[in-house]
């Protein structure tokens, strides 16, 4: 991880609310499931956002894809970038998927659609088996990659299903945190595999403030693990979710 | 020659550091995790994380909420333990040569006596006291906001301690100069502050008919602290005769300027660690800078001379 001078490469418009930013760097390697963060203009703090795709162009440049939906200031400074603005990025940060050659069952939830176009793109490289739903609330939500789509209701209803017709052995998933609780939850019962990209309010996003933490169950210890950077990918079995969400 | 070698000193101690520039406890972890952004070989010191006795796990919910012009964090003193700290982080602090200072939390007086001596078997070099925790034997008030409190507590840390002890002030008070006075006559070296403010973040939203309310209620850091920051420290440095470590809202060499001129010592920097993780050592190259180009023979000539102004 370090610190990088981002030149916008390319922005485009994705849905009213939603805007793709290219950014070249000098970044050396990314993977799915990781993040950035970025700083924007008057926000205190860095804003994070999963990495949707990357790719090295030449020997010291690359371009790596963020998907931003707006939410506040930091996101609507980042939707107003143009062409050649330059950003500050710490980058890559986190741990991402850890990719299993298994029947794969991709789980994109509104905005966590993100992560999962660059997770597809890996397993398509490694010619592993997978298949990727999303879901989103309406019509005009919709970000395009995806091999089928729920509009409207719960991507959840559709996953047992899924899991049952195509052989699957592992779930990976990014969305809201009450999405992701219904998936692990669901994966648990039916004695598969999943790994869930988790999303807290960050102040660090390098692992030193604790500001992020969830806990989590490893070998019978309960102890407390910082999205940033022991995540944002964890496995649904370890995470013991919070009450009342 | 470093012209940023820093002396912090009263008449019976001192401690030297390569840089005034030090990251405060919180922001910095316990030994190399800024080492990907910068050589920490260049920096003053770091203040660890908070440790306590036995390793706590931190509060449960929301811990962070950004504010306009700063932060409120509500933690809670998450921490690996003395004993896994001496055991796992003392050996990278001493093979990577970074100097530091052990920040330490009590939730009683032993607490502090412990750790106190701990720090002196290890013949650690510094220690930062944060006294802004609650003490579970006397109703949970703060030791840091009474003066009576904060000397026992200071004299008995200062019995088991022989190195260079700071205490680390909380701002949470309306009579500064007592608390400072109180550790001073307790035999402290130093003091350094501000800890964070009493902050409440609300967040109130209107969903259908009814409204939603999230608020966390935690300790404040950032810019908007620099002027409450700037205040105590110059109330500090009138009423005492000890050194005084600054912090609050530091985040440009102009802010390092106005805490000298005020009887700053040296610094910390918190907050600003999680906008620019260079910070550190960006602000050590602007002040070396400002030294060489302003004709100052080294950091202390300047800190002299604007203590003058
Ligand atoms: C690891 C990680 C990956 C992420 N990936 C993406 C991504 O690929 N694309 C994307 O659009 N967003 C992503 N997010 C969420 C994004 O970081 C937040 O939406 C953004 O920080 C909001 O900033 P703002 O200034 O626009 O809004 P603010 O004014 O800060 O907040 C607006 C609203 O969004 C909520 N919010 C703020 N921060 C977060 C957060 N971290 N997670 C969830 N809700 C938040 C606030 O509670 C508030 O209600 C990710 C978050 C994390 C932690
Ligand atoms: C996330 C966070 C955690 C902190 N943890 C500690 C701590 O464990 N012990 C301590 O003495 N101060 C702690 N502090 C306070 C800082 O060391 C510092 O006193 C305060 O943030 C003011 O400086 P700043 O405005 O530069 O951040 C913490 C601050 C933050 C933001
Ligand atoms: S944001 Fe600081 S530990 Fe994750």
């Amino acid at each position: 991880m370090k610190e990088y001078t981002g030149k916008i490469y390319n922005i485009e418009k994705l849905t009213h609310d939603t805007t793709k930013v290219v950014i070249e760097s000098a970044l050396d390697s990314a993977h799915s499931g990781q993040f950035i963060s970025v700083l924007c203009e008057n926000r205190t703090l860095r804003r994070p956002f999963s990495i949707s795709d990357f790719e090295k162009i030449e020997n010291n440049k690359s371009l790596l894809t963020i998907l931003v939906k707006i939410k506040g200031k930091g996101t609507e400074f980042l939707s107003n970038l143009k062409i050649n603005d330059e950003i500050s990025i710490l980058a890559p940060l986190g741990n991402g998927f850890s990719i299993k050659e298994e029947a794969s069952l991709l789980v994109g939830a509104g905005i966590g659609i993100a992560p999962m176009l660059f997770l597809k793109k890996e397993l398509n490289k490694q010619n592993i088996n997978n298949y990727l739903i999303a879901g989103f609330r309406d019509d005009k939500e919709i970000i395009k990659g995806y091999d089928e789509v729920t509009i409207g209701g719960s991507v959840v209803d559709r996953l047992e299903d899924l899991i049952k017709e195509k052989n699957i052995k592992i779930v990976y998933a990014c969305g809201p945190e009450i999405v992701l609780k219904l998936i692990g939850k669901l994966c648990k019962k039916l004695n598969i595999k999943s790994q869930l990209a988790m999303e807290k309010v960050m102040a660090c996003g390098i692992g030193v403030c604790r500001g992020c933490v969830i806990k989590i169950k490893k070998n019978e210890t309960i102890s407390t693990a910082s999205i940033c950077k022991d995540g944002p990918v964890f496995s649904g079995n370890e995470i013991i979710w919070e009450e009342n969400e | 020659m470093n012209k940023l070698k820093t002396v912090i000193k009263n008449n019976k101690r001192e401690l030297i550091l390569k840089s005034p520039l030090i990251g405060a406890s919180g922001t910095y972890g316990y030994t190399d995790e800024f080492e990907d952004f910068i050589d920490l070989n260049c920096l003053g010191a770091i203040s660890t994380k908070g440790i306590t006795l036995e390793a706590r796990s931190g509060n449960e919910g929301d811990r962070i909420f950004e504010t306009e012009c700063g932060l409120i964090n509500r933690i809670g003193l998450e921490n690996v333990g003395i004993k896994k700290f001496i055991s796992d982080k003392l050996p990278i602090l001493k093979q990577k040569n970074i100097d530091f200072l052990l920040n330490i939390a009590g939730s009683s007086i032993e607490d502090y006596e412990r750790l106190a001596d701990i720090a002196q078997q290890n013949s650690i070099k510094a220690i930062e006291v944060n006294v802004s925790c609650p003490n579970v034997k006397s109703g949970c008030i703060e030791f840091g906001l009474n003066p009576d409190s904060l000397f026992n507590l200071t004299s008995k840390i200062r019995k088991n301690y022989k190195g260079f002890l700071i205490v680390k002030l909380s701002p949470n008070t309306s009579d500064i100069t007592s608390l400072a006075n109180a550790v001073e006559s307790a035999g402290a070296d130093c003091i350094s502050a501000i800890n964070t403010l009493r902050g409440l973040g609300v967040d109130i939203k209107r969903i259908g008919n009814k409204f939603i309310k999230k608020t966390v209620q935690g300790g404040l850091s950032g810019k908007c602290v620099k002027p409450v920051a700037l205040y105590m420290v110059n109330a500090i440095k009138k009423s005492v005769n000890i050194p005084v470590i600054a912090m609050g809202g530091i985040s440009s060499l102009g802010d390092l300027l106005e805490f000298l001129a005020v009887g700053a010592d040296a610094f910390q920097i918190g907050t600003a660690n999680f906008i620019n993780p260079k910070i550190c050592t960006t602000l050590a190259m602007e002040l070396k800078k400002y030294i060489e180009e302003n004709n100052f023979q080294d950091f202390e000539d300047l800190k002299t001379k604007i203590k003058g102004a």
